[in-house]
């Protein structure tokens, strides 16, 4: 029943274009990695603080970035917003979208790599006469991020597989748009998409590459 | 002994070739059922009435083709990127889908002769001020993915080289935002726009005149290489406008002047 004969040598022509494409979808990813790990790391520390209100503000994000979906948080940040007069451009509606998920799963990463660190070394430091806060900057912290980078580069992979769905808010320059556009002008949906699924599984395998050489300099003993 | 074997074997061979021969018009005639690709957020060609039905111009028009073809029509609803895909994957026998007969798009799939025929329009959000076509210069605008009008305007705001092109997924998407004033003006088919307007659901936004486009004219379409249904779809196209069919269906769901479907000094 499928009959398509694929024009390969037409679909590459535009090879270029969706490399654009792919340099920004990366440079989504890449911001929304950064501003998530910040984010993050500000809620690690309002859910040790011991302070409810922070604590509580901490969880609920958390809880909303996990169990919702993405298209969801995307889609709320475009039109949902929108709706109160704040307006985001696809750009920042995505990134802020994807930086709001990562956040939330970012921060589960570090609670349970928190977990890993044996308290001992907290009141080890702190009999050395640190701060808590030097503690937990100088000690703690820099091995929780050792124990949290792998699964982060999962995080990360999902970030840029995530970026597709920008095009629900009118995004059309990150891959996932160029795609759709040139697959509305020329109706070559089957050798677009492939060749952005290939374009998909590179960058994200380069990624992964990137960090276990990362992680393996890094972070020898 | 030999000839009858000859001659079975010629039988078997002429009913298997003849087997093999069945195209997608005999397809769909066996089946007793005609797939028709609809587009069910573009009012008022398609879209779902309050319990939920599929209708429209284009549900009208593929229930008619049924009826021609002496088989029941299922509507298959499709939004606009999907609806090569649902042809290519065998999900649909035809589009009756608002489509635009675009020489690029033809290399991919069969279409036939225009069925209906589309002015553009350019409606703004009140408060921008935007009153005509040269208005939407340097500003945010945006259309439905996919279709004519978005890729027109796209290659205007290009040669404009100031403001922003915004694509959206749906139709519905592309009135939210320009009612909620993330967009500044759309182009889109003046019937579309009308109908939107008229909804009452996207408050602030009015049509403010013609966008200097060609005329877009849509056909039916199916697998580039079914001659005989493309045959078929047509002379139904013909006779629908032959039979005063269109001039109803057209006054039942946009009213005012029928568009011709011919164009001037050329056969096609």
């Amino acid at each position: 029943m499928f009959n398509y004969t694929f024009h390969w040598n037409q679909a590459l022509k535009a090879l270029p274009q969706m490399l654009d494409g792919a340099l920004v979808t990366l440079q989504i990813a890449l911001l929304s990695m950064i501003i998530g790990m910040a984010i993050a790391i500000a809620l690690t520390l309002f859910r040790l603080s011991g302070n409810r209100l922070l604590g509580g503000f901490a969880t609920a994000w958390v809880e909303v970035a996990r169990n919702t979906p993405a298209l969801f948080q995307i889609y709320m940040a475009h039109f949902g917003l929108g709706n109160f007069g704040i307006h985001l451009s696809p750009f920042v509606a995505l990134l802020v979208g994807i930086a709001f998920n990562n956040a939330g799963y970012l921060a589960e990463n570090f609670r349970g790599a928190l977990k890993a660190i044996p308290e001992t070394q907290t009141r080890a430091g702190r009999s050395l006469g640190m701060t808590s806060l030097q503690a937990f900057r100088l000690i703690v912290m820099p091995q929780m991020l050792r124990v949290a980078f792998l699964p982060a580069t999962n995080q990360m992979v999902w970030a840029i597989l995530m970026t597709s769905l920008g095009v629900t808010v009118g995004m059309n320059t990150d891959l996932a748009g160029v795609t759709q556009e040139l697959n509305a002008r020329s109706f070559r949906t089957f050798e677009f998409f492939a060749i952005a699924a290939v374009i998909y599984y590179v960058i994200a395998k380069a990624v992964t590459l990137a960090a276990r050489v990362f992680a393996a300099r890094m972070f020898r003993y | 002994m030999k000839t009858s074997v000859l001659a079975f074997g010629l039988m078997a061979a002429t009913a298997l070739t003849s087997q093999a021969h069945a195209d997608k018009l005999d397809d769909i005639i066996a089946s007793g059922t005609l797939r028709c690709a609809v587009v069910l957020d573009f009012p008022p060609m398609g879209s779902r009435d309050a319990s939920n039905n599929p209708i429209g111009f284009d549900v009208d028009y593929c229930n008619d083709l049924a009826k021609a073809l002496g088989v029941t029509a299922e509507i298959v609803e499709t939004p606009f990127p999907e609806r090569i895909p649902a042809l290519m994957s065998g999900r649909v026998d035809v589009g009756v889908a608002s489509t635009s007969d675009t020489l690029e798009r033809a290399k991919t799939v069969g279409m036939t002769v225009p069925y209906f025929a589309f002015q553009m329009a350019v409606t703004s959000n009140d408060k921008t001020g935007i009153k005509s076509f040269e208005d939407m210069k340097g500003k945010v605008v945006g259309a439905t993915a996919g279709t004519y009008e978005a890729i027109a305007l796209e290659k205007q705001v290009k040669e404009w080289g100031a403001g922003e092109f915004r694509p959206y997924q749906t139709q519905a998407d592309v009135f939210l935002a320009l009612s909620q004033g993330q967009l500044d003006a759309t182009v889109s088919t003046s019937t579309v726009a009308q109908a939107n307007v008229k909804t009452g659901k996207f408050p602030g936004i009015s049509v403010v005149g013609n966008a200097p486009f060609d005329i877009d004219y849509v056909a039916l379409f199916t697998n580039r290489e079914e001659y005989g249904l493309i045959n078929y779809l047509n002379l139904f196209i013909n006779q629908q406008v032959r039979t005063g069919r269109y001039n109803e269906l057209y006054e039942k769901w946009v009213g005012g002047e029928v568009p011709s479907l011919a164009v001037n000094g050329v056969y096609r």
